[in-house]
């Protein structure tokens, strides 16, 4: 037994006042740049989780990128989401003790299934389990979405200012453009269009601000969890619907606006039917454009990591190449927005 | 100097030996490292060709033509920083349809050499 897997199991056997845990399995899983997430299976013998239990024990890696939650804001953002009825991994103890293992970690449960994007989108699925994933989907945000500032348990997610979701977004990321130091001039003008037609914002929400086709566990047709809660933020409903419905996330299946999935008017009928609240295509279209803006930001960052030194990695200076991907897509998809709005008048 | 093959021919042959026999033999974790040395030498390749057909030097043509024109001093060779902080001062047009032309052949050569499979 690793020193590792001892250490969790023995934290896990102290939550649960069992007299013993016996580990079964113990594996780091693949993904998450910004942490390290290990699978432990646990045969548990007395305490008040008697049995055999599979685990997820998530906590820092090396890394971190500028705008993502410490672990316990992240474990206090899933328990909310979880008690709003969002399908998640049941948040179960958070270890905010260093001297454990040496970094803050916490405790969830496994869900079965598969979150790899490229499966996900060759899965051959039916129309009928398209739809019933995407509004799902849909639901999925609809219940997250309930949760409203303020709220005491989420006190260290920003609002934001000046009270229009969009244009805080755009003086975010120009403020991250001004500190990566390199010029981009597509991201500028995006980031202008962006200012120049912000919706009149929606509601102040919880958003995951990571849902996306990679982020979500399905087992056969059925969603098992929404992971990767380390970007969530209070913001317009419409950011989660537009950086789920983004260009980047489709893996190829472009035609299929939902990451690659199924069509957006399911997911807008799945969010319907939660809230009774119709969300106009319009708008996230408005926001797929901020998650292009966003997702190059971002992938700006992480190559300026590998850069810099701080994290000589393949994959990130790589990131850093696909940039040109995000700006291709803004100037079509903000092309194509400008001619169906000229067809329209 | 003449030092021959060139150096394109041996980033060229080594891509096609790490696809053709190391790739098929690797698996998980190491396939996925190989495929991305195999992406990045790709790239490599591809930016040198680019350069030898002078296309980089095009688009900065482009550019610097587009500046001029609208009256804009480019900072010493620095195209992209100039539109970039024009664009941020707002004081350019988004919808100028030469601006927009001049976009889309930046980011176009970049595709060129990072994703060409990209291009529609």
């Amino acid at each position: 037994m690793s020193a590792l897997e001892d250490t969790f199991a023995t934290f896990i056997s102290r939550q649960t006042g069992a007299s013993d845990a016996t580990v079964v399995s113990f594996d780091k899983l693949s993904g998450g740049a910004i942490q390290d997430n290990f699978g432990l299976t646990l045969d548990l013998d007395g305490g008040n989780r008697p049995g055999r239990h599979e685990f997820v024990v998530r906590q820092d890696a090396p890394s971190g990128v500028a705008e993502s939650l410490s672990r316990p804001q992240e474990f206090r953002v899933l328990q909310a989401a979880f008690g709003a009825g969002v399908t998640t991994p049941e948040p179960l103890w958070l270890c905010e003790d260093t001297a454990v293992t040496g970094q803050v970690f916490y405790v969830m449960s496994r869900a079965a299934g598969s979150a790899s994007p490229r499966k996900l989108v060759k899965s051959e699925f039916t129309d009928e389990q398209r739809r019933a994933l995407v509004r799902r989907f849909g639901a999925e945000l609809a219940r997250l979405h309930s949760v409203r500032p303020p709220d005491d348990s989420l006190n260290f997610l920003a609002k934001p200012n000046p009270d229009n979701p969009a244009l805080s977004r755009v003086a975010l990321y120009r403020r991250y453009l001004e500190e990566i130091g390199e010029p981009h001039p597509v991201l500028e003008w995006a980031l202008n269009w962006l200012e120049d037609n912000a919706p009149e914002p929606g509601p102040t929400v919880l958003c995951h601000c990571d849902f996306r086709t990679g982020n979500y566990m399905v087992s056969g047709d059925r969603l098992t969890a929404i992971l990767d809660w380390e970007f969530a933020a209070w913001s317009d409903p419409c950011e989660d619907l537009g950086w789920l419905c983004s260009r980047s996330w489709r893996f190829g299946a472009d035609e299929r606006e939902v990451g690659g999935i199924g069509d957006k008017q399911d997911l807008l009928d799945g969010y319907r039917e939660v809230t009774g609240i119709s969300i106009s295509p319009a708008i996230v279209n408005y926001w797929e454009v901020m998650a292009l803006v966003r997702w190059a930001a971002i992938a700006l960052q992480q190559a300026r990591r590998h850069m810099s030194g701080e994290q000589r990695s393949l994959e990130l200076a790589l990131t850093g190449r696909m940039v040109a991907q995000m700006e291709y897509d803004l100037l079509n998809q903000i092309q194509e927005l400008e001619d169906g709005n000229d067809q329209s008048t | 100097m003449i030092n021959r093959p060139e150096t394109r021919d041996l980033l060229a042959e080594a891509r096609q030996v790490l696809l053709d026999s190391l790739v098929p033999e690797l698996g998980g974790e190491r396939k996925y490292e190989a495929l991305m040395i195999a992406n990045a030498m790709g790239m490599a390749i591809r930016e040198q060709e680019l350069r030898e057909a002078g296309e980089p030097e095009t688009t900065d043509v482009m550019l610097s033509r587009f500046l001029a024109g609208h009256a804009l001093t480019e900072e010493s060779g620095q195209g992209e920083q100039t539109l970039a902080r024009v664009l941020r001062e707002r004081t350019l047009d988004g919808g100028d349809r030469e601006l927009r032309t001049v976009l889309r052949a930046m980011t176009e050569t970049r595709l060129k050499v990072n994703n060409p499979g990209y291009l529609k």
